[in-house]
């Protein structure tokens, strides 16, 4: 008969297999787009009257 | 916690530019004393003609003030009044405005001066026109059948 498994300390290898470089930089890339249009919109008000 | 390195890096990075920016908002809310157009200020919309400043709309000249001119602008379905008014170039001026009716906009076409005037309620502008030329006063709140007709002019000129 099958036994259950009730063994709860289990360790699973979590392994950072996974390489974050593209999520990095594509933030990066929204961030700085985000800068710029701010600081572009504020520049704008502050050379108009 | 694991936490990835790069995470860190860009929870970091947007922590720091929120806090940027609301530093920005901060400093001109309450060191430069920035506030929305309608800032509290009231009148009663059916004395509005009655009541100084508006019962005699235009610029005049002040003294003793942070602003050299006062600019008192009366809205109504589908006129402002007045409908045509000169600047002096470098002047700076208070705007004061309201509406006798429904809600108006106020809006200086290509300046920042773009303010909402709702009945009961004063909207107030201080500005310095440093550039010359003629500017378009549009009502941008949709107020009635003659809406797109409702439009004044400001003319900066060399003094």
């Amino acid at each position: 008969m099958a036994k259950t498994e009730l063994r709860k300390n289990v360790k699973t290898e979590v392994e950072d297999r996974s390489s974050l470089k593209g999520t990095l930089a594509s933030v990066f890339l929204l961030g700085f787009f985000l800068i710029v249009s701010w600081v572009g919109v504020f520049f704008l008000f502050l050379d108009r009257f | 916690m694991h936490m990835h390195k790069f995470e860190k890096v860009w929870l970091i990075f947007g922590v720091g530019t929120l806090l940027v920016f609301l530093t920005v908002l901060g400093v001109s809310a309450f060191y430069l004393g920035n506030q929305p157009p309608s800032c509290l200020a009231t009148i009663d919309p059916e004395k509005v003609e009655t009541q100084a400043p508006f019962n005699e709309p235009g610029l005049k000249k002040v003294e003793g003030k942070a602003w050299d001119y006062e600019l008192v602008f009366v809205a109504q379905a589908f006129n402002y009044n007045p409908g045509d008014v000169e600047i002096p170039f470098g002047a700076t001026v208070k705007i004061i405005a309201t509406t006798k009716d429904v809600i108006h906009g106020f809006e200086v076409a290509g300046t920042n001066i773009n303010m909402m005037l709702e009945p009961g309620y004063i909207s107030e502008h201080i500005t310095t026109f440093d550039k010359t030329g003629e500017y378009l006063i549009l009502c941008n709140e949709y107020c009635g059948a003659g809406h797109h007709l409702m439009t004044s002019k400001i003319e900066v000129v060399e003094s």
